[in-house]
C-alpha cells in the first residue's frame, strides 16, 4: 500500500511539473525539436545533471536503490531510433503520454492507445527478439565510473558535458524570425 | 497578448529542472530508477490477466514486470492526476491538433490522431526493446551515469530532430512567432 501511495504521489508531482514546463505539449515539443524553442532540452539535460549530484549524496548516505540497465549495441541503438522517429512524428514520449491524456489532449489519448499496441507487440515478439537483437551484442552494465574510478569524478564529467550542450542549446535554438 | 500570457504561465527552466531533479532523487531514494513505459506493460499486464491469464503467464516480458498494484502503475496512474490538475489550474487552453501541425497538415483530427497512433506505437515498441525510455533509460540511466541512458539519449534526440525536420519541413516564420 506504501508503494501504491509513493508512486502516485511521484507520478502526481512529475506530471504537474513537466505539464508546467510544456511538456505535455506537443506542439511545444515540436518546436524543441526543430530547433525553436530551447526550454524543454535545457530542462532534461539540467535535471539528469542536478539529479545525479543528488542520487551522488543519497548513495553516501546508503539511500535508496540504483539499477543500471545494460548496453546491447543493436538493441538499444536500432530502439533508440524508433524511438526518436516516433517522437518526432507525434511530439509525445511514454511519460507525456499519461501527463497530456489527463491534461485532456485527444491527440496524446490516441498516442496512448498506440503505445499500448506497440508494447504488447514487443511483449509478445520478446522471446525472439530479445536473443536476436539485444543477447548478441550485450555489453553489461557500463557506468561513466568505469573509466574515472570514482563515481563524484564522473558526475562532474557528466556536469561538464551536459552543461556545454545546455550553453549550445542556448544559443543555437532560436525564437527570432530574422535568425532563421 | 496570446503568446505573452502563454509566456509566463510556463515555468522557466532553470527552477522546473530543480522541481523535477527534486522529485527523481525521492524518487530513487524511496523506490528506484523511475520508469514510465514500464507502466504500459503494468497496465496490459493486469488486463491480460482477466482476459487471457494463461497469455499472460506464458510471456516473459509479463513475467519481469510487476502488474497493476505495482509502484510502476501507480506512477503512470499518478502522472495522469498530475497532468489533469496542472491542466485545470493552467491560463493556456489545450489544443487536440497543435498549431504548427495544423499549420502544416490542416485541422483533420483523423489525420493528427492517427499520427500520434503511430508515433505512440514507436516509442513504446522501441522502449520496450531498450529495456526504458526517455524516463526510464535516458535520465534514469544518465543520472546513475549509465552508458546505455547517455547512448540511447543522443541517439533519441538526434532521429527525433531529424523527424521533425521531415514531418514539419523547412522551418517557417510564422512558425517561430
Amino acid at each position: 500500500m506504501t508503494k501504491i501511495l509513493l508512486g502516485l504521489f511521484s507520478g502526481i508531482a512529475f506530471g504537474f511539473v513537466i505539464q508546467r514546463i510544456g511538456a505535455t505539449n506537443a506542439g511545444k515539443m515540436a518546436r524543441a525539436h526543430l530547433m525553436i524553442e530551447p526550454d524543454i532540452p535545457r530542462f532534461m539535460l539540467a535535471a539528469v545533471v542536478l539529479s545525479a549530484a543528488g542520487l551522488l549524496g543519497l548513495t553516501a548516505a546508503g539511500v535508496g536503490k540504483t539499477m543500471v540497465l545494460p548496453t546491447s549495441i543493436v538493441a538499444t541503438g536500432l530502439a533508440a531510433i524508433i524511438f526518436g522517429i516516433g517522437w518526432g512524428l507525434a511530439g509525445y514520449c511514454p511519460g507525456t503520454t499519461w501527463a497530456a491524456a489527463g491534461e485532456g489532449r485527444m491527440d496524446a489519448v490516441f498516442a496512448l492507445l498506440g503505445g499500448f499496441a506497440g508494447a504488447a507487440v514487443f511483449a509478445q515478439l520478446h522471446e525472439f527478439l530479445i536473443p536476436l537483437l539485444y543477447d548478441p551484442t550485450n555489453v553489461g552494465q557500463l557506468t561513466l565510473a568505469d573509466w574515472t574510478k570514482s563515481r563524484g569524478a564522473a558526475v562532474a564529467a557528466l556536469a561538464v558535458v551536459f552543461s556545454v550542450c545546455i550553453y549550445f542549446i542556448g544559443k543555437l535554438w532560436h525564437r527570432q524570425p530574422d535568425n532563421g | 497578448m496570446q503568446q505573452s500570457s502563454e509566456h509566463s504561465a510556463y515555468w522557466k527552466w532553470i527552477p522546473a529542472s530543480f522541481a523535477l531533479a527534486g522529485i527523481i532523487v525521492f524518487i530513487f531514494a524511496t523506490f528506484g530508477p523511475p520508469a514510465s513505459s514500464s507502466g504500459f506493460v503494468s497496465t496490459l499486464k493486469g488486463f491480460f490477466q482477466v482476459v487471457a491469464p494463461g497469455y499472460a503467464a506464458s510471456k516473459t516480458h509479463y513475467q519481469i514486470i510487476p502488474g497493476p498494484g505495482s509502484w510502476l502503475f501507480a506512477f503512470v496512474v499518478g502522472m495522469a492526476i498530475g497532468g489533469f490538475v496542472a491542466g485545470r489550474t493552467f491560463p493556456v487552453p489545450t489544443r487536440d491538433v497543435p498549431r504548427i501541425w495544423e499549420q502544416r497538415f490542416g485541422s483533420s483530427r483523423r489525420r493528427r490522431y492517427a499520427a500520434t497512433f503511430a508515433g505512440g506505437f514507436l516509442i513504446l515498441f522501441g522502449a520496450r526493446l531498450a529495456g526504458g525510455c526517455t524516463l526510464g533509460l535516458f535520465i534514469s540511466g544518465s543520472t546513475q551515469l549509465a552508458i546505455s541512458g547517455l547512448y540511447f539519449g543522443v541517439l533519441i534526440f538526434a532521429f527525433a530532430m531529424i523527424t521533425a525536420r521531415v514531418v514539419y519541413g523547412p522551418v517557417r516564420k510564422e512558425t517561430i512567432e
